[in-house]
């Protein structure tokens, strides 16, 4: 087809006038052929990503979701002593047997004799024992709770859960499968008694670290990873700002200069465990500051993170025409004044998006988090920065190692969760440079 | 050509009365790194006058131009040697601030350069750093008749706080105009102000330069000998780095002295 209409402009062509060929076909052919290496690497490209996506989404999408049982809980001095007791002393109210209280709530809910211990045990091995602090809140915000029977959500067990969203093959011998035929019969007791709901689980937002799926969150990584964003953004805006318009706008053209910019371009391609390893020797063997903290996570990110900003900022300020210089100094503007009221205004849409490319590129940095022992077990959201924490890509790689089916699921959701933070910052960025870019 | 100068030459009052001198350039020299660009100007430039620059691409007449607001300043590679003095002040002399020098010596460039802010803002803006405006009304007054003086007003009255970027080429060059004369400079240097400009606009601005000539001392570099006819009163021509001549804008283009000029003028080179 493309032959044809080639050979039918040269046909026309050499009617009129004999020409010299200059190998227009050719090019056209030669232009044809690019557009569609083009078009294959783009399909290439879209095509991983979109395996990527449907891969991580389809495994991560239940995360977002967790079994939940709706039990009649007797909250029994019995177990928990009399409110009397609790005012003088909560040891026992902290002590107390709360996975008791769950357990003989769907044992009668389920209408098993207490006396048979394979179906007791069975049952109790459907709810979370995660169920002790959420019982155990409850009591102790509300001493008159004591004595009195409650319906209660209580988060089942990893097992049920993934029983739930069927992802166990039920086809299999019952000894080799996490649940038995009889807990099985249990669940389609509770789902006929309308007793078992899957939730949105915002527990996977909340909770800190632990071995249990169904109470493992990224709560102390969202908090970990966010004071370490918070740090990024403080010292290596300001810090890159100031050294980008002192090398580009003052400093001298010299050897000195020259070589600063070389070391930049330099740093900017080190690989990030270096940095940790920097982190993990400076500010954790020297300045003796706490290991796991966020505080030393945010230091070894600004430095990872200061030469993007550097880079993209230097960018930014020779991006803005002279000419706009020249109108201000001719005006009899000083340099300061000049760059403040006019160069700084015209480059922030590049530094920002600079900025915020550079914080992306941290938020998703793991290697040098793993060197000052970022991969901790914390289960308590950290105060300060000072105290111990994780990160989200630290906690998906913790996640990634556990067998637990449960937890892959939840490794996927943390993916997706990350992606979405990543994603929000890019838009912010593109659309921050859409804002307040200027033409000129 | 030259018919078309005479005849531009004619009709323009003769005056020549000598004024006096308001800077005065000994033996400026200017190099870009090892390239020497000027080779020693000696150049009296009289007050309330407009002084024309002409020559050859590449001759150097910006960078004189630069060297009277020390703009050459900011070119890093730039050593600027000789005597440059302002009302018989070094302009150099540590006494001197190159921030006050530039208030009294404006520039407008060759391409309109307007700030992207408003019409206002970019007239405000001088006045503002300077100090000049003690109220808001004040500085209402120095943007109305600075845009006044440029002969913009009526076209923008209306719009003073849409862009300065959005405006036509000629109306931008006339608002760099009035950005420069509202620090109230002494002298005006205009490099090329029309270059990018249509005949009309090239009109307007050439009217006005003829206007601001009774408060200003300018200084325009141009290409066209029919403009330097036109506006100017001194002519001063640049060759190689070199001042190949000066004198009265009428007996250059009448009955230059040296060679070089008449070649030029006469579109012989350049
Ligand atoms: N910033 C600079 N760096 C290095 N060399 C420069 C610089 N500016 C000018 N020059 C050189 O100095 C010489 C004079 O340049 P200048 O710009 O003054 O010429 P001009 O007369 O204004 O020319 P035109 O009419 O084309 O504007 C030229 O040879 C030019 O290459
Ligand atoms: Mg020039």
């Amino acid at each position: 087809m493309s032959d044809a209409t080639a050979n039918g402009i040269a046909a026309t062509a050499a009617e009129r006038k004999p020409r010299r060929d200059i190998g227009i076909g050719r090019r056209y052919a030669a232009e044809r052929r690019f557009k569609a290496y083009g078009i294959i690497a783009i399909a290439i490209g879209l095509a991983f990503l979109v395996m990527l996506l449907t891969s991580i989404i389809s495994k991560g999408y239940t995360a977002f979701w967790q079994t939940e049982i709706k039990v009649p809980i007797t909250f029994t001095e019995k177990v928990l002593g009399t409110p009397e007791q609790a005012v003088k002393s909560q040891t026992k109210l902290l002590m107390a047997n709360y996975p008791q209280l769950a357990r003989d709530g769907l044992v009668q809910l389920l209408g098993i004799s207490a006396d048979d211990k394979k179906a007791v045990s069975a049952a109790n091995g459907l709810i979370s024992s995660g169920t002790r602090v959420t019982l155990r809140d409850m009591v102790m915000n509300d001493l008159s709770i004591i004595g009195t029977t409650e319906d209660v959500w209580l988060y089942a067990s990893s097992e049920l859960d993934s029983a739930m969203k069927g992802q166990y093959d039920l086809s299999v011998p019952e000894n080799r499968r996490p649940i038995s035929d009889l807990q099985l019969e249990y669940i389609d007791k509770l789902k006929s008694q309308g007793a078992i709901e899957e939730r949105f689980n915002w527990g996977l937002f909340t909770f800190g670290a632990s071995s249990r799926a169904e109470t493992a969150g990224l709560g102390v990584a969202i908090i970990g990873s966010f004071y370490m964003m918070l740090i990024v953004l403080a010292l290596a805006l300001p810090i890159g700002v100031a050294a980008s318009i002192y090398l580009e706008e003052f400093a001298p053209k010299n050897k000195f200069t020259d070589l600063i910019e070389v070391n930049i371009n330099n740093l900017a391609a080190v690989p990030s465990i270096v940095f940790g390893l920097l982190g993990l020797a400076v500010f954790i063997n020297w300045f003796g500051l706490p290991r796991s903290a966020p505080l030393v996570g945010g230091l070894v990110l600004t430095l990872m993170t200061l030469p993007t900003i550097i880079i993209a900022t230097r960018a930014a300020l020779r991006a803005v025409p002279p000419s706009i210089r020249w109108a201000a100094l001719g005006l009899g503007a000083s340099r300061t004044q000049t760059i403040f009221h006019h160069v700084l205004p015209l480059a922030a849409p590049g530094i920002l998006t600079g900025t915020i490319i550079g914080l992306a590129q941290a938020l998703g940095e793991t290697a040098p988090l793993l060197l000052i022992g970022m991969v901790a077990f914390v289960a308590d959201y950290p105060a300060t920065p000072m105290e111990p924490a994780t990160a989200l890509p630290v906690q998906i790689y913790m996640w990634a190692n556990e067998a637990e089916r449960a937890f892959v699921e939840r490794t996927s959701g943390a993916i997706i969760i990350l992606l979405a933070f990543l994603a929000i910052m890019n838009l912010t960025a593109i659309f921050l440079r859409r804002r307040f870019e200027r033409r000129w | 050509m030259m018919e078309n100068i005479q005849a531009t030459l004619n009709r323009g009052p003769a005056v020549q009365a000598a004024k006096p001198i308001k800077m005065k350039t000994k033996d400026v020299t200017v190099h870009y790194g090892a390239k020497q660009a000027l080779n020693g100007v000696t150049l009296n430039i009289p007050e309330n006058q407009v002084t024309a620059l002409i020559g050859p691409s590449g001759c150097g007449k910006s960078t004189y131009l630069r060297c009277l607001n020390r703009m050459n300043d900011t070119i890093d590679i730039a050593k600027v040697g000789g005597e440059i003095l302002l009302d018989g002040e070094d302009v150099y002399d540590p006494d001197i601030d190159v921030v006050e020098l530039r208030a009294r010596v404006g520039m407008v460039f060759q391409k309109p350069n307007p700030f992207p802010k408003s019409i206002f803002d970019n007239v405000a803006y001088g006045p503002k750093i300077h100090g000049l405006a003690r109220s808001k009304q004040e500085l209402d007054e120095i943007v109305h008749t600075s845009l006044r003086r440029a002969g913009l007003y009526k076209e923008v009255h209306d719009r003073l706080d849409e862009p300065g970027t959005g405006l036509s080429g000629g109306q931008q060059q006339r608002l760099c105009i009035a950005r420069a004369i509202a620090v109230s400079p002494e002298v005006i240097l205009m490099d090329e102000p029309c270059s990018a400009l249509d005949p009309i606009a090239t009109a307007t601005v050439e009217e006005l330069i003829d206007e601001l000539r009774e408060n200003y001392t300018i200084v325009i570099v141009t290409h066209s000998m029919q403009q330097a006819a036109r506006v100017s009163q001194l002519t001063a021509m640049f060759h190689l780095g070199d001042l190949a001549e000066v004198g009265p804008t009428e007996k250059m283009f009448s009955n230059p002295d040296d060679k070089r000029t008449q070649d030029y003028i006469t579109g012989r080179f350049g």
